[in-house]
């Protein structure tokens, strides 16, 4: 005997039922002793062919198919549909609709980020407590979506040409006390994080993404802005009267997983801003254009984008003037990035690629669509 | 706002830096060549004047006759959008260039348009069906997927987009 001990490449199986996967998602990890050489992703085991689907059914009916992609941010996924019908058919929306859309859609900014980083934290070992007290403010998220539009989850609150219902008088009240409430829990959530030794030792210089590799690799949202990119589809491509609204792009230095959960919670903040000034300057008005059931946009194509919780939401329409889309493609953001999540966990360890996996912030409902 | 360029915008600038390189333009969309589109994107993502660095979007459409690729890129410090097309003629086995080695992000767009569409995307690093399992029958998103054999389920053929093409507005599906 040599006395040396041979060692040979392994393969774990991360996932498909894994809590830091958040559904059913499946890393092909091989590892050299606890080292990640390769990584590779399986996943289609939530393909439901929605695309396939939304073929057949009317552009108003396939509003509730968006809201079961990515069944954690429904509102803005509604809305980037609605967007897109709207530019194929040339339908204008009301100032209040647009108000009410922008409202909800950073009220679903903030209930998707209290999600990213209690289940980040959950990931890096923060057992429990942050996942617990995101949820607790969540909760009141999902009430004011309960009220409005009848419920909390798949909301189907978006209507081509506006929104479904007009606002009840608990609305504003309800946001109210959500724009008192919330700031604390941020600062808390940084205290009991941001700083905290054993977080940091986890997450800094884990998962690092050069902005050119960003780039490269199409990534949006928080993964782009992480990596030090000021890129935000609500500033550089305005849509719902996001102009008239004063908000900064949080941006990280380094790339890496700590810089991602940082620009989550800023982007909060910033959430905050915008809801409170567009509850504040609230017009009156009609909230929708009334637009036929049986909606038969011109010839055409058009792609419309939006800034979901997870990065850039396109969808890509073409009609050949039937009442159904000829195509209808999602560009999900949770499925794009990632693109780069074999350059982000080869060369880690097994516990960094549960790291990484948790700030890309990945809903599989989307990925798999 | 995020100007989008036209057909012939984009197509102007895809002329001027690769000689040759449009096939024709559409009022939204420039058609590029297939054979030289690797070094017309290449060509366009470096020159800072289109600085075309984002690959937001890439998807398949079945035209029945023709398959598309539509390709969206964006410039962030120009602040615009170009939308290019690829065509693939024929069903059997429609085959267009990978752009991976342009843009890195293209590689699991490039897997899902294969795995749906069926169309090959040659020089792909690892074209595989990222979707759907090996040996799933068919292609998906195709039109006339139901009426493939293995693709139709008896009572589902009502619901084949194949109607579409013979008589255009289709009926509403209740």
């Amino acid at each position: 005997m040599s006395g040396i001990i041979k060692s040979e490449p392994f393969v774990i199986n991360i996932g498909p039922q894994h809590p830091s996967t958040h559904g059913v998602f499946r890393i092909k990890a091989t590892v050299d002793g606890e080292k990640v050489i390769d990584a590779e992703m399986v996943m289609g085991y939530l393909h439901r062919s929605m695309e396939k689907l939304a073929e057949e059914r009317t552009y108003t009916q396939n509003i509730p198919f968006t809201d079961r992609t990515d069944y954690l941010s429904s509102m803005s996924n509604n809305l980037g549909y609605c967007l897109a019908v709207e530019k194929l058919a040339g339908i204008e929306v009301p100032p209040r609709g647009n108000a009410i859309r922008v409202i909800m859609a950073e009220l679903q900014r903030l209930a998707s980020h209290c999600m990213a980083v209690g289940a980040f934290a959950n990931d890096t070992g923060a057992w429990q407590t942050p996942v617990m007290w995101a949820f607790r403010e969540r909760e009141k998220i999902l009430d004011i979506f309960e009220v409005t539009s009848g419920a909390r989850l798949t909301c189907n609150y978006m209507r081509i040409g506006g929104v479904a219902f007009d606002l009840r008088p608990e609305f504003e009240p309800m946001v109210r006390r959500v724009l008192r409430e919330f700031p604390p829990f941020i600062d808390e959530m940084e205290g009991l994080l941001s700083g905290n030794e054993i977080f940091i030792a986890r997450t800094r210089g884990v998962g690092v993404l050069s902005p050119e590799m960003a780039i490269n690799s199409s990534l949006s949202g928080p993964m782009l802005r992480g990596s030090g990119i000021a890129w935000d589809i609500r500033k550089a491509d305005p849509y719902c009267g996001y102009e008239q609204y004063d908000f900064d792009i949080p941006i990280g230095y380094n790339g890496d997983s700590y810089d991602r959960f940082i620009v989550r919670l800023e982007e909060m903040r910033q959430s905050l801003k915008i809801i409170q000034q567009a509850l504040d300057g609230l017009p009156g008005g009609p909230f929708r254009t009334e637009v036929p059931l049986a909606l038969r946009p011109p010839k055409g194509e058009a792609y419309a984008r939006i800034e979901s919780p997870r990065g850039e939401l396109g969808y890509y329409l073409v009609s050949d003037e039937s009442p159904a889309p000829y195509r209808f493609h999602i560009r999900p953001p949770s499925f794009i990035n990632l693109s780069a999540l074999k350059e982000m966990t080869v060369g880690g360890t097994v516990a960094d690629a549960i790291v990484v996996l948790g700030s890309i912030d990945i809903v599989v409902g989307e990925i798999d669509r | 706002m995020t100007r989008e360029l036209t057909g012939s915008e984009a197509a102007a600038l895809a002329e001027a830096l690769v000689p040759g390189s449009v096939a024709r333009t559409s009022e939204t969309a420039c058609y590029l060549k297939p054979e030289m589109l690797v070094e017309t994107l290449r060509a366009l993502r470096d020159d800072p004047a289109a600085n075309l660095v984002h690959l937001t979007n890439l998807c398949g459409v079945d035209y029945w006759d023709h398959f598309e690729v539509v390709y969206h890129i964006q410039s962030f410090e120009k602040n615009h959008l170009a939308c290019f097309k690829v065509e693939a003629w024929g069903r059997e086995k429609p085959e267009v260039p990978s752009v991976t080695p342009v843009y890195h992000g293209a590689w699991m767009q490039e897997c899902e348009a294969y795995d749906l569409f069926g169309i090959r995307f040659t020089g792909h690093p690892n074209l595989y069906r990222i979707l759907l399992w090996e040996g799933y029958p068919g292609w998906p998103l195709r039109k006339d997927f139901l009426a493939m054999p293995g693709g139709l389920q008896p009572g589902l053929g009502e619901f084949a987009g194949v109607a579409r093409r013979q008589e255009p507005p289709v009926k509403v599906v209740e």
